[in-house]
């Protein structure tokens, strides 16, 4: 396939640049993710997870059920910064952070 | 905002098992990231044929009336224009309105979160007119825009032959169904459906590539005979669908890969109970299933969750279950058999997290 074929629309990341970062060492969607912001655009990887995960199955041979998904955090949804603080009282900022938090706490 | 049950979702899992909690007395909440409930039933004008009894046969959109009016009429608080963007500290779910973030407390969480379509990949998928067949049932059914003139759809299968006769009565041509498999790994009755109706169906083909200025204008497709360009200006894609699953990650419930359910899919026992005690998770978020499954589906989980509640003593809940497992077997039979296998492989494997 025409490796400009676009595969994540909304960060509009092609087939080449996802080869690209797995030629740089990628092994998962998170990883391309990191390096190219595939998926990381208002979809939130819902349109292109299965197309990125089948390129990888391609590039390494691995059936598709090894391919991992990409990670979901919070706020799952696109939301405005302001609508997290909007009310202080219930205010989830915090967990927002809660897995950066945890990480601080486990690694001491 | 407080509750016993907080449903995610108000498509028809989502709704079937509001209703159900609902008669019982159960306070319950429906979380709905649109404005209106029903979820893809809202856009389905095809007659669904085998609901359960109680439903005869009627289209989606009208099922999804009849929800909506009921769920209102009984009590159900539905949360419309809100969605769930993720949980604090303390398991409590976070609800965003697009105003304001605050959490909702429920003994109970039921995610009926369904599913998402699956595009295809090829050059060109991108230009304005390629869509999937979802997108083609709103435009058509719900928003009365036509989609295009002359189309081709991407997949040959039942919700394909759906679309494909309702862009027919629309005025729309549809040139042909573009699929991958030989025709001996389709189904003949639905080759037979697809034969009466006149649609010309490309077996052993793929759309090579679309191309367009500002809009598709043309489809390439592989085919060996064909190899033969055409102009069109719709190309439906019917890809298939897996589960939405998110909430369900952010609600520390382990998962497991099966093919056959729509790839990554909660674990769930019998009671459609995940890892974590206080969710379940019902319709196609458990696994791509027909209409009559996704129903059912619920129907088990709001069981399980009455029980849990001890509005059901463990004998009225288990025969209930019984009956429902019987149900579900009989809607899975056919062209779901392999769903249905799978389901019964994850809820035999599943073993409740040690408290």
């Amino acid at each position: 396939m025409d490796k400009s074929t676009i595969v994540c629309k909304c960060e509009e990341i092609n087939i080449d640049e996802i080869e690209t970062a797995l030629k740089a060492g990628a092994c998962q969607f998170d990883d391309i993710k990191r390096l190219t912001r595939c998926g990381m655009g208002p979809c939130q990887s819902k349109v292109c997870t299965n197309m990125v995960r089948e390129i990888i199955a391609a590039y390494t041979g691995e059936p598709m059920e090894h391919i991992e998904y990409p990670k979901n955090r919070m706020p799952i949804k696109i939301t405005r910064l302001g609508v997290l603080v909007a009310n202080q009282e219930t205010s989830s900022v915090v967990s927002v952070f809660k897995e950066s938090v945890s990480e601080v706490d486990t690694n001491g | 905002m407080e509750f016993e049950l907080v449903i995610i979702g108000g498509g028809p899992a989502g709704l079937m098992a509001a209703l159900t909690a609902a008669e019982k007395g159960v306070k319950t909440a429906i979380v709905e990231e649109s404005f209106a409930l029903g979820g893809q039933l809202r856009q389905q004008a095809q007659v669904l044929e085998n609901l359960p009894k109680e439903f005869g046969k009627q289209s989606g959109i009208a099922l999804a009336k009849f929800f909506s009016n009921k769920v209102s009429s009984i009590g159900v608080t539905a949360l419309l224009g809100h969605t769930m963007i993720g949980t604090y500290r303390n398991g409590t779910i976070g609800v965003s309105n697009g105003k304001d973030t605050f959490p909702i407390y429920a003994k109970k969480i039921l995610v009926t979160t369904g599913a998402a379509e699956q595009a295809a990949l090829f050059p060109g998928w991108t230009l304005p007119g390629v869509m999937t067949i979802g997108a083609a049932q709103i435009l058509l059914n719900r928003e009365r825009v036509l989609p295009g003139k002359e189309a081709v759809v991407l997949g040959c299968n039942s919700i394909s032959y759906d679309i494909a006769k309702q862009l027919r009565a629309c005025g729309v041509n549809v040139q042909g169904i573009i699929e991958k498999k030989s025709i001996d790994e389709i189904d003949k009755e639905l080759i037979e459906k697809f034969e009466s109706e006149n649609i010309e169906v490309f077996f052993h083909s793929n759309i090579e590539k679309a191309a367009g200025k500002q809009h598709v204008e043309k489809v390439w497709i592989d085919n060996d005979v064909l190899k033969k360009e055409r102009e069109i200006d719709l190309v439906c894609i019917s890809n298939g669908l897996y589960p939405v699953t998110e909430p369900l990650e952010l609600l520390d419930c382990e998962f497991t890969y099966i093919e056959n359910l729509g790839g990554r899919i909660p674990k769930y026992g019998s009671s459609f109970t995940t890892s974590n005690s206080s969710v379940y998770v019902a319709g196609n978020a458990a696994g791509i299933t027909c209409i009559e499954g996704i129903l059912v589906t619920a129907s088990i989980a709001v069981t399980g969750i009455l029980e849990d509640l001890a509005i059901l003593n463990n004998i009225e809940a288990k025969k209930q279950k019984e009956i429902l497992w019987t149900e579900l077997l009989k809607a899975e039979t056919g062209r779901y058999s392999k769903v249905h296998d799978a389901r019964i492989s994850l809820v035999n494997d599943f073993l409740p997290k040690e408290i």
